[in-house]
């Protein structure tokens, strides 16, 4: 029986989000749209929901004078995507 | 697939097509934007040894060896002007090695050019250049590209059979193939992850 896939990861832009913040320190909200091609709207929307599954931690600062949203992978969204990755396997062996 | 991800649902062939490709131009991004910094230490590295072997030339005077603490005194704070103002672009383990493989080596340098200077007199370019052609060398097996570590491994013998052979202010053109090298380097780079 395959292992269930877990469903915060299972779409399209939160598990690019995710694969991209599992390989840096910490990625600006501005450099992780640019890397998916994802509108400000739906990416919002979608970190919003990987930060409150506890993925992903989400600061707001300043860069200058311009406002800067930076996000981080958490240990347990590390955890999270290891999981999934091993459950993708299963599938596909 | 295109670069426009929306949050759909997929097959699991498609969610490991995302994460490698997601990783890949993650990685590709990093590593061509620390392309740069290798291009600023070899402009940097370029005329200061150039202006350095000049005065050092024309008014016959090692003092001007000075000028050398004008590189980190000049390269840091543009580097970090650099990062603050263009780039978004995140750290990662790879390129946060390769600083930290650089930095160690500007502390290794200017140490041993104090020492050199204020306490024990030692053939310095020759320690120096070496020590240069090691960490290129070693930036090259961290990117895993054959010009780099060839480029390192001739800098750092080449470079420190010149310094046996050369004198003077003539020793000094050694770090402006060094410049050379590292722009080259920087060039590589940023076309390798282009």
């Amino acid at each position: 029986m395959f292992p269930k896939l877990d469903p915060i990861l299972h779409s399209e832009l939160r598990l690019a989000v995710m694969s991209i913040l599992a390989g840096v320190d910490s990625a600006e909200f501005s450099y992780i749209k640019k890397q998916t091609g994802a509108t400000s709207g739906n990416l919002s929307v979608q970190l919003d929901k990987l930060s409150a599954a506890g993925y992903i931690s989400v600061e707001k600062g300043f860069k200058g004078k311009v406002p800067c949203t930076t996000c981080k992978i958490t240990q347990a969204g590390l955890a999270a995507f290891e999981n999934y990755v091993n459950s993708l396997k299963e599938y596909l062996i | 697939m295109e670069n426009n991800i929306e949050n759909k649902e997929m097959t699991a062939q498609q969610s490991l097509g995302i994460i490698t490709e997601m990783m890949n131009n993650s990685r590709k991004s990093i590593l061509q934007d620390s392309g740069k910094h290798f291009i600023l230490w070899g402009v940097l590295l370029i005329v200061v040894s150039i202006v350095n072997y000049e005065l050092w030339h024309i008014t016959g005077n090692p003092a001007w060896n000075c000028l050398w603490f004008a590189m980190p005194a000049i390269g840091f704070p543009v580097v970090r002007i650099l990062e603050r103002k263009n780039s978004d672009v995140p750290q990662s383990y790879l390129n946060r090695q390769i600083g930290a493989i650089w930095l160690a080596y500007c502390i290794f340098a200017l140490t041993i050019s104090i020492i050199a200077m204020l306490a024990v007199p030692m053939p310095i370019t020759l320690v120096i250049v070496i020590a240069f052609g090691f960490a290129e060398c070693i930036s090259g097996i961290l990117l895993k590209n054959w010009a780099i570590i060839i480029s390192g491994f001739i800098l750092g013998v080449g470079g420190a059979v010149a310094a046996a052979m050369l004198f003077s202010a003539e020793q000094l053109l050694i770090f402006t193939v060094g410049g050379i090298i590292l722009v080259a380097t920087g060039l590589i780079v940023k076309s390798q992850y282009k």
